[in-house]
């Protein structure tokens, strides 16, 4: 066997994975057919990631930079607080497992947060086109039914930008409230006394936590 | 996005971060892209510089074989870094493993491009043709070094990892080598008077070459001076 009949080969057997790559790729537009094509020459490198489960790889790292940054935030308070009780009478209060248990519900939030931000920027979930739509069928004299859905779409779409934003600010103030945890856990530590507020402010904390996760995702908060 | 920056500014500052997001197989297919188009573009700049040493059509060709040869010889290995890595103790899923090789290649593209203006610089100052080749050897060795931490941290701790590391090197320069000596010159012949896409003579592989030469060299004949095959590929 020749070096010619080896390539027709690997280009057979890539020719076969790019079919296969269209065909299960999510959308058929310019990206579908990159990929296809980068398959050809590329198949043992591109195939098991443009084959594997659509988007599933993407499932536990999903993130926007304006998130980040708070969970940044979160994270750098939270060492902080834990670093401050060390060795003394108040890490009873705060804990390193109760610590990672915020980190962990934290970042679950802002994830779900990120996915709603993503949602929204995609097409079909655009507000002002939803609005211009309506406007639409309003001034063209569409039939009830026909106006009555692009309402739904329309409100449906705003509910979704207002619980948005809503839980945005949520997580800001979440960060703000450990970031205050944490400076009133390192006041104690030295001014030497004991920081009467931290039972209230962790309680507080995993309140705001639970109504979070209760908006977001139904059951998947828990508390300590 | 099509380029993840955050990658590639986290592939070289935490290079065993990224091993680890390999081997949990999370966000790897934006990881692949990126790594690809890495390699793409630092190879491409790379070949170009290379070529620039003979200049006009030499650039070109130079630019878009170098390529060739860098993305052919992963594609030609990963599978066996796959195997390896199974045979001796980790038998993991195909993605990590293909992921953690591209994640090199990417570590390997950045030093490369890193390292394309010096070698740029030394052609133009009109270095000698055998200083060329040592600059060029040299940057795809570091190059070569630095994607090979990435594969050495993925790995992990454990039984068979030099074992691994040891035969993935020993064939990943066997494929590269003789996938340079396919396509070859990069350079180009000093004095030559044509540009050539490849090489027209037909002297077997880059083995038989090897043999030949260690033969002629044990008999005192030095070999014949001509084009010499582009550095091998290191991951």
């Amino acid at each position: 066997m020749s070096i010619l009949d080896l390539l027709g080969l690997y280009a057979l057997v890539g020719m076969a994975c790019a079919i296969a790559v269209f065909r299960r790729a999510p959308r058929r537009g310019f990206g579908a057919v990159l990929s296809s094509l980068v398959t050809v020459p590329l198949w043992p490198l591109w195939a098991p990631f443009a084959l594997g489960p659509a988007g599933a790889q993407e499932q536990n790292t999903r993130s926007r930079p304006e998130n980040d940054a708070i969970v940044a935030r979160v994270d750098k308070a939270l060492s902080d607080a834990v670093a401050a009780v060390a060795d003394t009478s108040m890490s009873e209060v705060f804990t390193p497992r109760t610590a990672a248990r915020i980190a962990a519900e934290v970042k679950h939030v802002a994830t779900r947060l990120a996915d709603l931000t993503s949602l929204a920027e995609r097409s079909g979930f655009d507000r002002a086109v939803s609005a211009r739509r309506l406007a639409e069928l309003e001034g063209s004299g569409a039939t009830e039914r026909a106006i009555a859905t692009a309402r739904l779409q329309h409100e449906s779409l705003e509910r979704l930008a207002q619980l948005r934003a809503a839980d945005a600010r949520a997580l800001e103030e979440l960060a703000d409230l450990l970031e205050a945890l944490r400076t009133q856990l390192v006041l104690a530590r030295y001014a030497g006394s004991s920081a009467d507020g931290a039972p209230a402010i962790v309680s507080e904390i995993w309140a705001r936590l639970e109504g979070l996760g209760a908006a977001l995702d139904p059951g998947a908060s828990s508390s300590p | 996005m099509m380029i993840d920056f955050a990658f590639l500014n986290r592939i070289l500052r935490a290079p065993a971060s990224v091993a680890a997001q390999c081997r949990s197989d999370q966000n790897v297919a934006s990881m692949a892209r990126t790594s690809l188009l890495a390699l793409l573009v630092a190879s491409t700049a790379f070949g170009a510089a290379v070529g620039s040493m003979r200049g006009g059509r030499q650039i070109a060709f130079a630019a878009m074989k170098l390529p060739i040869g860098v993305l052919g010889t992963l594609a030609l290995a990963a599978p066996a870094f796959y195997v390896l890595a199974a045979v001796f103790g980790r038998p993991w899923p195909l993605r990590p493993v293909i992921s953690l090789m591209l994640s090199a290649g990417a570590r390997f593209a950045l030093v490369l491009l890193a390292l394309t203006p010096p070698l740029w610089l030394t052609i133009d100052f009109a270095a000698p043709y055998p200083l060329i080749k040592l600059v060029a050897t040299v940057a795809y060795g570091l190059a070569g070094l630095a994607g090979l931490e990435v594969l050495v941290r993925g790995l992990g701790d454990g039984p068979g990892k030099k074992m691994t590391i040891a035969l993935f090197v020993g064939v990943f320069l066997m494929i590269g080598g003789q996938n340079a000596w396919v396509l070859r010159p990069y350079l180009g012949t000093p004095g030559a008077r044509e540009v050539e896409l490849f090489t027209r003579e037909r002297e077997g592989g880059l083995v038989v070459q090897l043999l030949q030469s260690a033969h002629d060299l044990s008999r005192g004949r030095l070999p014949e001076a001509e084009d010499p095959p582009a550095p091998p590929t290191v991951p």
